[in-house]
């Protein structure tokens, strides 16, 4: 079981028998500390999609599912194609399947990724917890903070804007929290 | 034969829970002419704003519900052919058993707690199929056609104006709770949760030029005015005079009282969702304490709602509003950012009427959620 709260991503739920992927999952605060999730479904058999909410603590079946370790091999379109690090099997996706990860996908990214699968069919790509990006365009830092306190756009190689520290600069690498899409910190590459 | 409806509702605290679901319920009866059951687990706080109602039935016919006490031990009972969980509470498992038995399919809905933020337009309506295959439905209440709309009765507005072209309905009412301002004095209502900012609103209060007279209904907030007054005991009827303003607790007012303490006065401050609501019905300029979430989430709940009303004003205006609300909240010098809306005090009366009408001139709650049934079936 799963609650509310805990969907993610790449999770997967039985709903009236069927086997259904979360493709994007957004977490609010409701009122009175009560809180909602938000997600995007699609039903693995049939292909249909759609927009669900779930109480933080509603109970979910979700389905046990294989993960292996992957990488991504190359972009064509919208299609995007990860190699199994183990045996370098093959597996292609489209955009819309990998929505809530696609920010931080970019050509070249060295990223051991966790492939997800339903019954031998990857369905979803998984990044780690926290990943290094080179940011291409920031603007310069306005006052010399070195804090970190003081926040200020950045763009990364694929076009995501992401809040970065003030003192982080054109070219830098930078760690990201996949889990909530935060700053962490100047990476240490 | 109309259908049934069965609302839970689970009371956390206060009294916004039992007061939403309470006049939710009486407008289903009264205007749509549904069999409508209030399962209420604290009788105690429905009593406070029913205070008719006996506190020990575990059922009672109140203007046209059946108000049922919810039992710990559930007790089977028929499922209604619509299902209402409050503000998230869980309905009884045996209920929701009885839902999945029930040859014909029951809608469920969660209706959720009142907020602007945009988010809410993309969440209401949306279903949440569950696990045993029944699909509940998520209905946000809200200030755009987006959204489920507002708790209104349909009479609301005429019974405001009525009473407002009504002087002598006005000096009635006062009186009738011991109320006797001065001829010139701001009447203003206080119901908040306890706020530090208290002192110095009170502080510019009796320091104006303009004599204040401040009604207080029992509540959180008394024990920061019995503490600004340095006074305790201070009960239904106690008055207290500081400079130019006079301090009048009120005893704890019906739903309907309340409507009228709100069109009577000049500002009120309100507290939670159901007075916010009513608030804005009254068509007056209204200060909101907002109910306190964790990591400060209302904040920005705070600021959605202040994106929309502040919409028409002046940017004067709209600034000295926006930083009244603000220091109410966020513990900030309340008394200087009153001053401020003062200097502004017609264009705000003005923009809270023109406020009103706007948000009344799209659909109810109500009506939102019979409609979305009869869509459903």
């Amino acid at each position: 079981m799963k609650t509310g709260k805990e969907l993610k991503p790449g999770t997967v739920l039985r709903i009236d028998n069927d086997p259904w992927l979360v493709q994007k999952a957004e977490f609010t605060k409701s009122g009175r500390n009560s809180a909602i999730m938000k997600t995007k479904l699609k039903n693995l058999l049939t292909g249909y999609k759609t927009e669900t909410v779930y109480g933080a603590d509603d109970k979910l079946d979700d389905v046990i599912l294989d993960r292996k370790e992957a990488t991504l091999s190359f972009i064509s379109g919208d299609s995007y194609t990860f190699m199994d690090t183990s045996d370098y099997t093959m597996y292609e996706l489209n955009a819309e399947d990998i929505e809530a990860v696609l920010p931080y996908i970019e050509e070249g990214m060295e990223d051991i990724c966790e492939a997800v699968f339903f019954e031998g069919r990857l369905v979803s790509v998984e990044l780690p917890t926290t990943i290094s990006r080179q940011v291409v365009y920031t603007e310069n830092a306005a006052r010399g903070d070195t804090s970190g306190k003081v926040m200020k756009p950045a763009k990364l190689k694929n076009g995501t804007e992401i809040s970065v520290a003030d003192f982080i600069q054109i070219d830098e690498f930078i760690d990201i929290d996949t889990r909530d899409n935060s700053f962490k910190g100047r990476s240490k590459k | 034969m109309n259908a049934s409806w069965d609302i839970f509702c689970c009371v956390v605290d206060n009294y916004g829970d039992i007061g939403v679901t309470w006049r939710l319920a009486r407008q289903l009866v009264a205007e749509q002419g549904l069999a409508v059951r209030l399962w209420v687990d604290d009788l105690g706080a429905f009593v406070r704003i029913c205070p008719q109602a006996d506190p020990t039935a575990a059922q009672q016919w109140q203007q046209g519900v059946q108000v049922c006490q919810w039992p710990a031990d559930w007790q089977p009972t028929p499922v209604a052919d619509v299902v209402i969980g409050a503000f998230g509470c869980q309905v009884p498992p045996a209920y929701v058993q009885s839902m999945l038995e029930r040859p014909t399919p029951v809608l469920w809905l969660n209706l959720e707690y009142l907020s602007a933020e945009s988010w809410v337009e993309g969440c209401h309506g949306l279903p949440s199929p569950q696990a045993n295959g029944l699909r509940k439905v998520f209905f946000f209440p809200g200030f755009t056609t987006k959204t489920g709309g507002l708790l209104r009765e349909a009479s609301l507005l005429a019974r405001r104006q009525a009473f407002e072209q009504d002087p002598s309905a006005r000096q009635a009412f006062l009186s009738g709770l011991g109320v006797q301002p001065e001829a010139n004095a701001r009447l203003i209502s206080l119901f908040a949760y306890e706020n530090p900012g208290l002192a110095s609103w009170l502080d510019a209060l009796a320091t104006d030029s303009r004599p204040n007279h401040l009604l207080v209904p029992e509540g959180r907030i008394l024990g920061d005015v019995q503490a600004w007054l340095g006074e305790s005991d201070l009960a239904p009827g106690s008055i207290a005079r500081r400079g130019a303003l006079t301090v009048q607790i009120l005893p704890f007012v019906s739903q309907d009282e309340y409507d009228q303490l709100l069109w009577c006065c000049d500002f009120n401050a309100v507290r939670g969702e159901d007075s916010f609501v009513r608030a804005q019905w009254a068509g007056r300029p209204l200060l909101w304490h907002i109910y306190v979430q964790e990591e400060y989430a209302h904040w920005e709940k705070l600021e959605a709602f202040l994106d929309h009303y502040t919409q028409g004003l002046s940017a004067e205006a709209s600034a000295a509003l926006v930083e009244l609300w603000r220091a109410w909240n966020m513990d900030r010098d309340v008394g200087r950012a009153w001053q401020q809306v003062l200097v502004h005090g017609s264009e705000l009366d003005a923009h809270a009427r023109r406020w009103c009408a706007a948000q009344a001139a799209q659909p109810d709650l109500a009506t939102t959620l019979v409609q979305f049934y009869r869509n459903w079936l």
